[in-house]
């Protein structure tokens, strides 16, 4: 499906709410083992990071390096095994069950090479989830969700399932839900790994415009040398090391 | 996430596979069905069962005799009575005083002599009766039952054909098949006396040398024919008319001759305990005021142990269907965690709670169990219905009373469907407990 261009448009800024700050990363010393006895295998290795509160990041390496498994320890998807991982005042080492979770909603915004969209709902809803999932109420969420849908350019396709959308379209619904509850640090796994080389240029500038506006950390996780050039800082990761 | 919006996902997640859907749905609709037209049937067939045992009144309906009772009264279902006592009325209160006594209905059953038509205004249509109108009818000697019409559901009395003699009515009367066997007519075409009329002569002694006896003449119009086992008799009439011939025979002279004074208040009594686990205690508090009883407990207790056993087959097998069928739930949602693993990882991604997760499969179960409980509840009693009809068009033609199948309660119905409900809610613990359990890692891909 061709993507139509699109005009961003300014991205709501939450009634009454200060416009957030990005979180410092801190992390040192983290390791990260799946498997255990001869069936292990190191996805992290003792490795260390800092990334400035508000900066932007780009995860490099090859596949099976560790990437994917730093940026889901960032995100609160797994618990780290052992160093210490810092996300602003927040030690993940500390935190299990509906902390973490809580975590994810609060601080976290993720953006999925597959879109992670609920096909079951419609882009709105998809937005509302997010919202549900914080315990904002309906009336609220629905005039958020349509804010968030407007300024990524999808006013008019709102109540579209994903499958209706173009691939380009399923990641600004995306962007959209990650956004929806003003996460501090905005973590995109592939973003453009999906799209055709305008449509990722749109979306690439669709992020770096949130990043901007929002002053959330933006990371990226990416094959692509033109995707990480954008980004104020390149961190090369291989065999579960930081190597640049 | 509320459970609104978790009824919003599971209700979509079934939209999305609409055959998985139906077919479970169809799996659980047949399972509760079945369980519910054998519940429905098992338990029309025991009710009429106790009921043909107890000749159509309660089941737990026990009839006391003017007698006193036998030593060993207790160890049979039959009438054993000594010597005969009074019935007064102080008896009946006392016995209705009693623990775990329902009701207690008088009974007083009198002789007298009746004579059939054509004697009477309508016209009997047999060959035989026919016959009879050019000579005089042969009179009866027989019993004519009283009984409080009022209450006849407190009482062994199984309508054939008619209608009942209103509750004080002192001019209609009640056959029974013995009248019509009489009377040499078709015992299975009842309602040919129906209108017909009897006269009636109750018998008041005046003199023992030479034997007298004098009349009080009535006549009464047949509206019904009944099997009834009250009392012995072919007449079921409302008491007040035996009352009259009781106190027509005492106004009489002397000790009755061959047809002894009708000295008691009442012949009998239909006395009707609490339950059917009461009967016997019942029938110990009247044995112990003095009066002899029957009540078919024994053989009611050795018939519900093969009922039981019954139910509990049938049962069986409906609860089987029904746990395949919930089976069948657990499979579907078991595959839906699997289709949906990076679902429920993007859902935990952006800060759902294992609770979170859980609940959107359990409503899942519960919809499914729903829905098929209703669908199934209904069709489980519409089939009931259908074999209620059937049954009744064979127990019709064998000239037998017919069941009803419809008279199913709400309670039953509503267990049925929360019963259906829980079920599917177990079977869907284990998928929701795996898919609550999934770490919020699978929304992303390798490492």
């Amino acid at each position: 499906m061709k993507t139509a261009p699109f005009t961003l448009l300014t991205l709501p800024v939450p009634e009454q709410q200060p416009v957030p700050q990005g979180a410092a990363v801190r992390i040192r010393s983290l390791t990260h083992v799946y498997g255990r006895g001869a069936q292990a295998v190191t996805a992290l290795a003792a490795i260390d990071l800092d990334v400035p509160a508000g900066g932007h990041v780009a995860l490099m390496g090859p596949s099976g390096a560790g990437k994917s498994t730093l940026l889901a320890l960032l995100g609160g998807l797994d618990r780290p095994q052992g160093g210490e991982l810092k996300v602003g005042d927040v030690d993940l080492a500390g935190l299990g069950g509906d902390a973490l979770a809580a975590y994810r909603r609060r601080t976290v915004g993720f953006v999925f090479q597959h879109f992670g969209l609920l096909d079951l709902l419609s882009a709105r809803e998809n937005v509302e989830l997010s919202l549900a999932l914080a315990g904002v109420d309906r009336s609220h969420r629905s005039r958020r969700a349509r804010q968030l849908l407007e300024g990524v350019g999808l006013g008019d396709r709102m109540e579209h399932r994903p499958s209706a959308l173009s691939g380009g379209e399923r990641q600004r619904v995306a962007i959209a839900r990650a956004l929806a509850n003003d996460p501090r640090i905005l973590l995109a796994d592939e973003p453009t790994g999906n799209l055709d080389a305008q449509t990722a240029l749109l979306v690439l500038a669709l992020l770096e415009r949130v990043h901007r506006e929002q002053g959330c950390t933006l990371i990226v996780v990416t094959h692509n040398e033109a995707v990480a050039e954008r980004a104020d800082r390149r961190v090369m990761v291989k065999a579960g090391r930081v190597v640049g | 996430m509320s459970w609104r919006d978790s009824l919003r996902l599971a209700t979509r997640s079934l939209v999305r596979r609409p055959a998985r859907t139906a077919l479970t749905i169809l799996a659980v609709t047949l399972g509760t069905g079945l369980l519910m037209a054998l519940g429905t049937i098992a338990g029309t067939a025991d009710t009429r069962v106790v009921s043909q045992l107890s000749k159509g009144g309660p089941a737990a309906a026990i009839k006391v005799a003017a007698a006193e009772p036998d030593p060993t009264q207790l160890a049979s279902d039959s009438l054993r009575a000594g010597k005969a006592k009074n019935l007064t009325q102080e008896a009946v209160n006392a016995i209705q005083r009693a623990p775990h006594v329902d009701s207690v209905v008088p009974i007083l059953a009198t002789r007298v002599l009746a004579i059939p038509p054509p004697r009477g205004s309508a016209t009997v249509p047999s060959t035989e009766a026919v016959e009879r109108k050019t000579r005089p009818p042969d009179p009866i000697f027989e019993s004519m039952v009283g009984a409080d019409l009022s209450r006849v559901h407190q009482l062994p009395i199984t309508l054939l054909a008619g209608r009942l003699p209103a509750a004080a009515s002192l001019t209609e009367v009640a056959v029974t098949q013995g009248y019509l066997d009489r009377l040499h007519l078709d015992v299975n075409k009842p309602a040919v006396v129906l209108g017909t009329e009897i006269e009636f002569a109750d018998p008041q002694f005046n003199s023992q040398d030479p034997v007298q006896y004098r009349g009080r003449w009535f006549r009464s119009t047949v509206v019904g024919v009944v099997a009834q086992e009250v009392a012995d008799g072919q007449f079921l009439v409302p008491i007040q008319q035996t009352q009259l011939a009781r106190t027509w025979a005492l106004q009489g002279e002397g000790d009755g001759g061959d047809l002894p004074l009708p000295t008691s208040a009442y012949t009998g009594l239909v006395v009707v305990a609490s339950s059917l686990d009461e009967v016997h205690t019942v029938r110990g508090e009247i044995t112990v005021l003095g009066y002899a009883t029957s009540a078919p407990e024994h053989l009611v207790a050795s018939v519900q142990k093969y009922l039981h056993v019954v139910d509990i087959v049938l049962g069986g097998i409906g609860t089987i269907a029904l746990v395949i069928a919930c089976l069948g739930i657990a499979n579907a949602l078991l595959a839906a965690v699997r289709e949906r693993r990076r679902e429920i990882g993007v859902l935990k991604a952006i800060g759902a709670r294992d609770r979170d997760v859980l609940r959107w499969f359990l409503v899942e179960a519960f919809a499914v169990g729903a829905v098929g409980g209703l669908l199934g509840t209904l069709l489980g009693v519409a089939v009931a219905e259908i074999v209620g009809l059937i049954v009744n068009g064979y127990l019709r033609a064998q000239g037998l009373q017919g069941v009803q199948l419809g008279d199913v309660s709400l309670l039953f119905l509503a267990a049925g469907i929360g019963g259906t409900i829980t079920l599917a809610l177990i079977a869907g613990v284990i998928p929701a407990l795996q898919a609550a359990r999934l770490p919020a890692r699978d929304a992303v891909g390798g490492a």
